[in-house]
């Protein structure tokens, strides 16, 4: 396992390597240079345009120009916006975790559906409920993105809306404005409740699956073992809730609080950017879920035909468990390694989703920024999807090692 | 032996229809597979609907035909012009502009227009016809989609064969380019890249079809391009004293080719939804397509949440087709799956 | 087929007329037609014939574990077991059997249980359904008709009643859970409630039963040796104390030195637990020494039952007398099977008539024509010829 996960730890470095070099070559590549574009600039004094090819290292021959670049982009000096006259590197911070947030509930959310559906269609083979979920299945996932989107919100937001006399959903943008104005949490102030929210999330996450496995680990007798886990998740979900609320003055030390003096909590906040997430997610979902279902239909399919399926009927288990415990168990695999990687490209897809609801995460970042030629921030963020991708990909490398014994304990 | 002595005089074929003859039935075989999975079937239909209308009846329409001057009704006037007149239609171009009187200036009358006879799909803002556009734009996603397609397979089974035949660091070297590949954030690149550089039709295909080349088509062709090398008539090729570049181009490739073609199916997918993705942004610069016709549209200000609906067939039809024609090659990628894929096969 | 002339025997396994198809797309493969043999209680029966002539087929049908393009056309698989009013208040609605007194034998399907003693039947006399009492002796046999039985019901007979050995044994473990909780999920889920403990002692007798370290009970399938998952695969078979184990090919994939250690251990364990074994091989050779009954199956027929010793020294059935041929002689030279003409046939278009008549030496016109019956010939020997050689 160590050793398995070392190489693939290289292997990742070394493929990082290769990516950050292309990038440079393919911008070298290009016919106009984008930093040109830039010194072009006729507002500039001819010391000005010095200085900065100075600092942007043109005048330097290429070789030293692509260590510069290398040396940048680990100390994490990613350059000037053009167009924000911020570094790159806060605002990739400050937009990240939106996007991350999104995707990740709407990536969580598909790939279970998706999981369930198709394990359910491959089991029950050439029925009804196998071509009505295939042919769904490709539909959403073929779909043109942004027809589909622009539908849903259509269905989810206006038509909705008409029946039931509500306004449920807000089609646009992140927050409330006019909540948000009370706060005035500054500039990154979003940030923070974003930042609560994903830790809150990862807490969350980490404590279901240590609990699992203790419960499984150290509970035999199945009645005892539920109540323990349903008890032990509605007291944790119990307690995060109570932490948002109660939590407060803790919240209130941060500068910005104290302005306000706490007429809104930050767990208004917190359900303000949830009811934003609804649609976007709902959206997100639908769209995703047909490719894992697919693939998790597929995989099934070859899973079933195994040996050790027939093995574990034979032994007289229920048809659920064979279909739960050993035939999505082990077709689950390569779908775990899909779902990780879906998620590692959820900025690319993110560009049309979080364009149409005017989102601001890092795919609309990279939309504008192209749209403003302000090209540092644009490729900043095209490194940093890709390098998120490749974590992203050890991730699943190490995930695939916990799920599959051949492998962990190589 | 035996036969070659009794029958001595006997005709041997040429190679070539040796080889024709070999493909014909391996055609054949594959065909009779692929009839039996329901959605390549249905995939191949829609691809052939698409074809005709975009291939065929469009410009036939399109030149169409007058009708004789002592017809009664409209004589001498084109048999399709209300619908098809190139002139006035054009997809491109659109409508001449009319002089208005009123306003004093140049102006589009009544558009976008919703359909009617004249226009069966309506027109869009700048009064052009959404029919004769979609159609227009067939034959765009067409040569697209194929164009970056056989790039794909082209680079893609070269790579396959060549990392398999060597081995060794180019195998290396090419399989960790896949890797990234398929980490690549397609269309965030493809956005910075038409930031770049002037992103044309030619060049946006050109891109694509080398992004799927060098991408995961090169680790399965690689695989089963190793399963060809260890064969025992490529040894044979060798003692008989092929270069590397004969067995790889006479020997493997050809075997891996069928394969290749399935990857094609998926390419040629992805090639036109991410022009139309593009083109939906508008960072294409490209004359007519079923994306730039979704933009045209939102840059009108038609495709808000709440007049989308009023004026759907300035996006519906355009939408639809996006996703009937991926779909098609998608559905067309999947039954070719089944018959190269064994284990999905039905038994 | 009656199962009065083994009166004092106590019935295990009764197939009927089985007969079982594979839908292909380029016909149907008639895997097993008309399957008919009984196996007694601490009975081995040994099914031997060419790979390919169904005998997998007729192991998995018996458990109902067929694959979906599977068609299963007709015959009937009674399970028995001693008589107890209680269980058989489990299946009322199902068809049942009840054997007693030697030969007494009612068929129907099970409407009440009235008394101990006293059992309602629906059965067909007459082209007409009616309801008849019977009398049940305390020492009957009860047989469930495994084909008729519902899903739940089925489950409790796999592997607590009926276990097996599979062929592809090295896939049959399953590769993310450690071999010993497979096991014990065997067990769980057939003597559910016992503490893991005891489960775990049990898993560990089976291993040193069967010749693994118990050690490697907490180990993954891919960290065993083919020879060693060949021995969990039987130690899982043993674990719920089957009444009868199906051993298909248990041995064909360990070298021959294993191969023999492991099935004279097999024989070893199966008569000191009393229980039925069903061995599938397409060697005769190898399963001979551990069988009491031998099947010859041919081209998904069964050709001929009998007692080993009959089936070596008078064998009935031509194909028998060659399979006979190939088995090694006392010298130990083994000669070929080859030396019988032809090819097994296409089981899609099956040849009419006899299905071996055209590599048969005593084929006749009637033989190419009309099926021959599978019938009695002699005592406890059974053989379906025209010609019977003796
Ligand atoms: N799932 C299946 N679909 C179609 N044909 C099958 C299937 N399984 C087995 N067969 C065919 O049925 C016949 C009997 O197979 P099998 O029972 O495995 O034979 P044996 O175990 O005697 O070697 C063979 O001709 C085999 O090709
Ligand atoms: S029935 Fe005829 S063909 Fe068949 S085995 Fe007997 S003698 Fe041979
Ligand atoms: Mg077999």
């Amino acid at each position: 396992m160590r050793r398995y996960l070392f190489k693939r730890l290289v292997q990742i470095v070394v493929t990082l390597y290769l990516y950050l070099t292309l990038v440079f070559f393919i911008l070298q590549a290009m016919p106009g240079d984008y930093s040109q574009i830039y010194i072009d600039n006729p507002q500039l004094t001819r010391e000005a345009r010095e200085q900065l090819i100075r600092d942007l290292g043109l005048d330097k021959p290429i070789e030293e120009q692509y260590f510069t670049y290398l040396r940048n982009f680990v100390i994490g000096q990613w350059g000037m916006s053009f167009a924000h006259g911020r570094p790159v590197w806060d605002i990739i911070v400050e937009r990240f975790p939106r996007t991350a947030l999104l995707f990740i509930t709407a990536t969580l959310i598909a790939f279970y559906l998706g999981f369930l559906l198709g394990k359910l269609i491959a089991w029950r083979r050439g029925r009804m409920i196998e071509y009505t979920s295939t042919v769904v299945g490709i539909t959403f996932y073929t779909a043109f993105t942004p027809m589909l989107a622009l539908l849903l919100v259509w269905i989810f937001a206006i038509q909705l809306t008409d029946w039931t006399g509500l306004k449920l959903f807000p089609i646009a943008n992140f927050l409330d404005m006019d909540k948000w104005q009370l706060v005035n949490l500054g500039p990154h102030g979003s940030n923070v409740i974003f930042g609560y929210m994903l830790a809150t999330l990862g807490a969350l996450a980490a404590f279901i699956f240590a609990y699992w496995w203790l419960c499984h680990r150290f509970i035999h007798r199945p009645g005892v073992r539920f109540g323990a886990l349903l008890g032990g998740y509605a007291a944790v979900f119990l307690l995060a809730g109570y932490l948002w609320v109660a939590v407060e003055p803790l919240a209130q030390c941060w500068p910005a609080f104290q302005k306000y003096g706490g007429r809104i909590c930050n767990w208004q906040l917190a359900v303000d950017i949830l009811h934003h997430m609804i649609l976007p997610v709902t959206v997100v979902t639908l769209i995703s879920f047909g490719g894992t279902m697919l693939l998790m239909r597929n995989s099934m399919l070859e899973t079933i035909r195994e040996d050790y399926i027939m093995a574990a009927k034979a032994k007289g288990l229920s048809e659920k468990t064979v279909r739960d415990d050993h035939a999505a168990r082990n077709a689950l695999l390569p779908v775990v390694t899909s779902f990780v990687l879906s998620l590692a490209l959820a900025i690319d897809g993110g560009i049309i989703t979080e364009t149409l609801f005017s989102w601001p995460g890092m795919g609309l970042t990279l939309l504008n920024s192209v749209q403003e030629q302000d090209f540092p921030l644009a490729i900043a963020a095209l490194v940093f999807t890709g390098v998120f991708a490749l974590i992203a990909h050890l991730v699943a490398d190490i995930l695939y090692a916990y799920l599959d014994p051949r492998i962990r304990y190589e | 032996m035996a036969t070659a002595t009794t029958a001595p005089q006997r005709q041997f074929d040429p190679i070539w229809r040796v080889r024709a003859r070999l493909l014909r039935r391996g055609a054949l075989e594959s065909w009779a597979m692929f009839r039996e999975s329901k959605i390549g079937l249905t995939g191949l239909a829609v691809i052939a609907i698409f074809f005709v209308a975009g291939f065929v009846i469009h410009p036939v329409l399109w030149g169409g035909p007058t009708l004789p001057e002592w017809f009664p009704i409209a004589g001498g006037q084109k048999l399709w012009a209300p619908l098809w007149d190139g002139k006035i239609y054009d997809p491109i171009l659109g409508r001449p502009l009319v002089w208005s009187e009123e306003h004093e200036t140049y102006i589009f009358t009544d558009f976008p227009a919703p359909p009617s006879l004249r226009h069966w799909l309506g027109t869009d803002p700048y009064g052009r016809d959404i029919l004769s556009q979609i159609l227009h734009g067939i034959q765009a996603a067409f040569v697209l989609g194929i164009f970056a397609a056989l790039i794909t397979v082209f680079i893609g089974t070269t790579i396959g064969a060549i990392a398999a035949y060597y081995g060794g660091f180019v195998d290396t070297f090419f399989m960790r380019l896949a890797d990234i590949i398929l980490l690549f954030p397609l269309i965030a690149f493809l956005i910075v890249l038409s930031g770049l550089m002037q992103m044309d039709f030619w060049s946006l295909a050109i891109v694509l079809g080398i992004y799927g080349g060098f991408g995961s088509i090169t680790i399965v062709l690689k695989s089963q391009a190793l399963a060809i090398k260890v064969k025992p008539y490529i040894e044979a090729a060798r003692v008989a004293g092929g270069g590397h570049g004969h067995i790889i181009f006479r020997h493997i490739i050809p075997n891996i080719l069928p394969l290749s073609f399935l990857y094609m199916m998926f390419t040629v997918t992805s090639a036109i939804f991410s022009e139309a993705v593009l083109s939906f942004f508008g960072l294409v610069d490209i004359k007519m397509s079923w994306g730039l016709m979704i933009n045209i549209t939102r840059d009108a200000g038609y495709l808000g949440a709440t007049n989308m609906m009023q004026f759907w067939w300035l996006w519906m039809p355009a939408g639809l087709c996006i996703t009937f024609l991926c779909a098609a090659f998608y559905l067309v990628g999947r039954g070719l799956d089944e018959i190269v894929n064994p284990r999905l096969r039905a038994r | 087929m009656t199962i009065a002339t083994a009166a004092h025997k106590a019935p295990m396994l009764e197939v009927q007329d089985l007969t079982m198809h594979y839908f292909t797309r380029k016909g149907e493969v008639k895997a097993v037609d008309d399957v008919t043999f009984t196996l007694y209680k601490g009975e081995a029966l040994g099914l031997v014939g060419e790979s390919g002539c169904g005998k997998t087929s007729i192991a998995i049908t018996l458990l109902r574990l067929l694959p979906e393009n599977a068609l299963f056309k007709k015959g009937h698989v009674f399970f028995y077991r001693p008589y107890d009013p209680q269980k058989a208040q489990r299946y009322i609605g199902f068809p049942v059997k009840i054997v007693q007194n030697g030969n007494e034998a009612y068929t129907g399907r099970l409407r009440e249980v009235r008394s101990d003693a006293q059992l309602l039947l629906q059965a067909r006399t007459n082209g007409r359904f009616q309801e008849i009492p019977v009398q049940v002796d305390p020492k009957a046999h009860f047989g469930v008709d495994l084909i008729a039985l519902d899903e739940p019901r089925l489950q409790e007979i796999r592997w607590k009643g009926i276990s097996m050995i599979f062929q592809a044994a090295m896939n049959a473990l399953n590769p993310v859970y450690k071999v010993g909780d497979q096991i014990a999920e065997a067990i769980n889920t057939h003597t559910p409630g016992q503490p893991p403990d005891q489960v775990r002692e049990k898993i560990a007798q089976l291993f040193q039963l069967v010749g693994i370290d118990p050690a490697m009970i907490d180990r993954y399938p891919h960290e065993y040796s083919g020879g060693m998952k060949q021995r969990a695969i039987i130690a899982m078979a043993l674990s719920c104390d089957p009444d009868l184990i199906i051993a298909d090919e248990p041995t064909t994939a360990l070298d021959v030195i294993v191969q023999d250690k492991i099935l004279r251990e097999m024989r070893v364990i199966q008569k000191k637990l009393n229980m039925s074994m069903i061995y599938i091989s397409h060697d005769i050779a190898v399963i001979a020494e551990v069988s009491d009954k031998i099947g010859v199956m041919y081209a998904g027929k069964m050709v001929e039952v009998a007692r080993c010793e009959t089936i070596f020294q008078r064998p009935v059935h031509p194909y028998t007398k060659a399979l006979m041929s190939a088995f090694p002689s006392i010298k130990g030279e083994r000669r070929k099977l080859e030396s019988m003409p032809g090819e097994p046939p296409d089981l899609i278009k099956p040849p009419l008539g006899c299905r071996f008549h055209p590599r048969c030496p005593y084929a006749t016109e009637q033989c190419a024509k009309e099926d021959p019956a599978f019938k009695p010939q002699h005592e406890e020997h059974f053989a379906a010829c025209w010609h019977p050689l003796s």
